[in-house]
């Protein structure tokens, strides 16, 4: 028996090598996962345009999350509840700890890496609390082209 | 050749003493006899032009300048050519240099020479605006080389009139001071002058021109203030909102403060926060956030925020507190928000904040101290009303950020001196936000500040800025001991000052309180207090 199973294996052996499916990753989603837990911010969202797959995926907040945490220890379980209720973690990082980042990584000191996040934590709040000004008010107090504290993060300024 | 006649040099003396001898006539007619006179010194020097055009003639100068700076010719030709083309008559010789300039340029250099000369002569008869050629140099030689010479120096020249500009906004202070108001008119109108030949659009022209603005409503509209005073509460609101965007000032205070009672409410379940003009409540957002994310949980926290009565039945601070507690209902921080309404701050009696004896308090001043200091003989001075019942409130921190700046000496030229080196210094530092129109907003802001500074007095003045030197002996002397601000404090400062990508601003520490400078000029200072316990068993950690 073994032989002729070991036998229809070799006699099938030929065929099989040429119709032998490629490794496809978006068979492997928990493998895709962990590739693109590894990628910077910005080949993230390139790689959300690749294919639907890949854009669930890539918009999952907990990709997100790791990257804003990443080289700094990890923050009590209390901030992921903040955070999410705040407008989530891709938005805290595309708006805050990016630029704070690439800012204060011009003048690098290593005692201020766990408290960019907190900077970055408490920026993004005062920008929650004006979105929340913008949708809930009668429309006088702060209207569509009104300031967003994060503005000076996104202009760059030329010194 | 001669150009005009030179008998008629003796003719500007007697122009001089006719304006010493009136007894002060009402404004319109002292300017217009110094017009008269400007105009008998022009003409006695030989020139067939008035004072009015002179700003015209000097527009036109500029553009003169920049045509022959643009000129593709060569300016070579200019030396040949012997056309008269009668210099005297200012306005239509300017004119017809610049017709020629757009055309092959035909005017000989000693026609442009001579009125150079005759100007340095008469340079020191009036000080309204001159042409740009004259000034610099002193000896001209009637060559070709000097033009060019001339030309080249004409950056110097608006740096040289910048601080012209400053030196005549000394005078007219010091003439305010005096009293003598028909100078200062006069001054003035020399300044608007000035200012057409400076850059308006940065620099020192733009802070002169407030300045202008600030002295021209104190001589004509009197010092009650009028319309200084007279923005909106949703006005201010706004542009205190648009300068928060613009620059770090109120973020450092924001921050600073935020951190200072996040520390002295650490351990404390049960907080009340004292906020002296909520505005938008931008301040608030981040300190629930943080006190939500503390190790150990967040403590009940209850808001006061005082402002100023809404005019049209809209509650505009039960508004800000439901958004504040919209936020917090987000983090899951238990908030209490109540509003005062007050116009003036010494109003507010201790017992509208309702403060529960076992909460830990926290009052909280941004630039709203200093409004106090105006004092009223009939009353007792507001100031102490109100720090004897701050410190009746037994609060945990009080965190009081102000501007560094000497803006309450009794003297006006010294507070006018004062404000010009603050505001000049401020104003550069806002070169670097280029967000608009935060920018924009953010300069009226500081417009309105410059104004009640420089234009008005008494009741009306209400920026009174004091130093930190002064606060701190007031304070002691009210019975509170500083509190140390902390490293923490400094860091995130230098953090946040670091994301405003501007090289220029400072933070600094000065004896437990921290200072936000422009190139180590501080401009705002925010320190801690305590209350001095009487002996009671409360000691603070």
């Amino acid at each position: 028996m073994v032989e002729n199973h070991s036998r229809e294996d070799h006699e099938t052996g030929g065929e099989n090598k040429e119709k032998r499916p490629k490794f496809f990753i978006n068979d492997h989603v928990d493998i895709l996962i962990e590739i693109l837990e590894r990628l910077d911010g910005r080949s993230l969202c390139v790689a959300a345009s690749v294919c639907r797959l890949w854009c669930t995926i890539a918009r999952n907040d907990s990709l997100w999350e790791n990257l804003c945490f990443r080289h700094v220890s990890p923050p009590p379980s209390s901030v992921r509840s903040v955070v999410l209720a705040l407008g989530g973690y891709k938005r805290l990082y595309t708006g805050c700890v990016r630029p704070v980042r690439s800012r204060l990584g011009r003048v690098r000191r290593a005692t201020w890496a766990g408290d960019e996040v907190q900077l970055s934590l408490s920026l993004f709040c005062v920008d929650y609390y004006e979105r929340l000004g913008g949708s809930n008010s009668n429309g006088r107090l702060v209207e569509k082209s009104s300031p967003s504290s994060l503005m000076f993060l996104c202009k760059p300024v030329n010194v | 050749m001669v150009l005009y006649d030179s008998a008629t040099l003796g003719g500007s003396c007697s122009g001089s003493s006719s304006s010493s001898s009136s007894s002060k006539p009402p404004p319109l007619q002292q300017r217009q006899q110094t017009q008269q006179d400007i105009d008998g010194f022009l003409a006695g020097a030989g020139y067939r032009v008035r004072s009015s055009e002179l700003r015209k003639v000097a527009q036109r100068l500029e553009r003169l300048e920049t045509a022959m700076v643009n000129s593709p010719a060569d300016l070579s030709q200019l030396a040949s050519d012997t056309i008269h083309y009668n210099p005297s008559d200012l306005a239509s010789w300017v004119d017809s240099l610049l017709s020629e300039l757009t055309q092959p340029p035909t005017c000989p250099s000693e026609f442009i020479m001579d009125p150079v000369s005759n100007q340095t002569v008469v340079s020191d008869a009036w000080t309204t605006a001159e042409p740009h050629m004259p000034q610099v140099h002193q000896n001209i030689s009637y060559e070709q080389q000097s033009l060019n010479n001339q030309l080249t120096v004409v950056p110097a020249m608006e740096e040289d009139s910048g601080i012209r500009l400053v030196h005549m906004l000394m005078t007219c202070a010091e003439c305010v001071q005096r009293g003598d108001f028909s100078l200062a008119t006069s001054c003035l109108e020399d300044m608007q002058g000035l200012l057409t030949r400076v850059n308006t659009v940065c620099g020192i022209g733009k802070v002169a021109g407030h300045f202008i603005d600030a002295l021209s409503r104190r001589i004509f509209q009197g010092i009650g203030g009028g319309s200084v005073n007279g923005g909106s509460a949703y006005e201010n609101e706004l542009l205190y909102h648009h300068f928060y965007e613009a620059c770090p000032y109120l973020k450092f205070a924001h921050f600073t403060a935020n951190q200072a009672i996040l520390e002295a409410f650490d351990g404390h379940d049960c907080v009340h926060v004292v906020d002296f003009n909520l505005m938008h409540g931008l301040q608030w957002p981040a300190l629930i956030q943080a006190l939500a994310l503390r190790p150990g949980g967040p403590p009940l926290l209850r808001l006061t925020g005082i402002g100023p009565p809404s005019p049209d039945g809209r509650d505009s601070l039960r508004e800000i507190g439901l958004r504040l507690a919209e936020l917090a209902r987000s983090v899951n921080v238990r908030f209490a928000f109540r509003g005062v309404a007050a116009s003036r701050l010494e109003d507010v009696k201790p017992w509208m904040l309702q403060v529960n004896p076992k909460e830990s308090v926290a009052v909280n001043s941004i630039m709203q101290l200093h409004r106090l200091l105006g004092s009223d003989p009939n009353r007792n001075s507001p100031i102490e009303t109100v720090l004897s019942w701050i410190r009746s409130l037994n609060p945990k921190i009080m965190t009081v950020v102000e501007q560094e700046a000497n803006h309450n000496q009794p003297g006006f030229l010294d507070r006018f001196t004062e404000a010009l080196h603050y505001y000049s210094t401020m104003f550069d530092s806002l070169e670097a936000c280029t967000v608009q129109p935060n920018k924009a907003l953010a300069e009226i802001y500081i417009q309105r500040e410059i104004a009640n500074v420089v234009s008005c007095e008494g009741s009306a003045r209400v920026e009174r800025h004091e130093p930190l030197s002064k606060w701190r002996t007031r304070l002691s002397g009210a019975g509170f001991r500083p509190l140390h601000l902390g490293s923490n404090a400094y860091k995130q400062a230098s953090m946040l000052l670091t994301l405003f990508s501007a090289e220029g601003y400072s933070v600094e520490e000065n004896d437990g309180c921290l200072t936000l400078g422009w190139h180590s000029r501080p401009l705002i200072a925010a320190s801690a207090w305590q209350a001095v316990s009487d002996g009671t068993a409360d000691f603070p950690a």
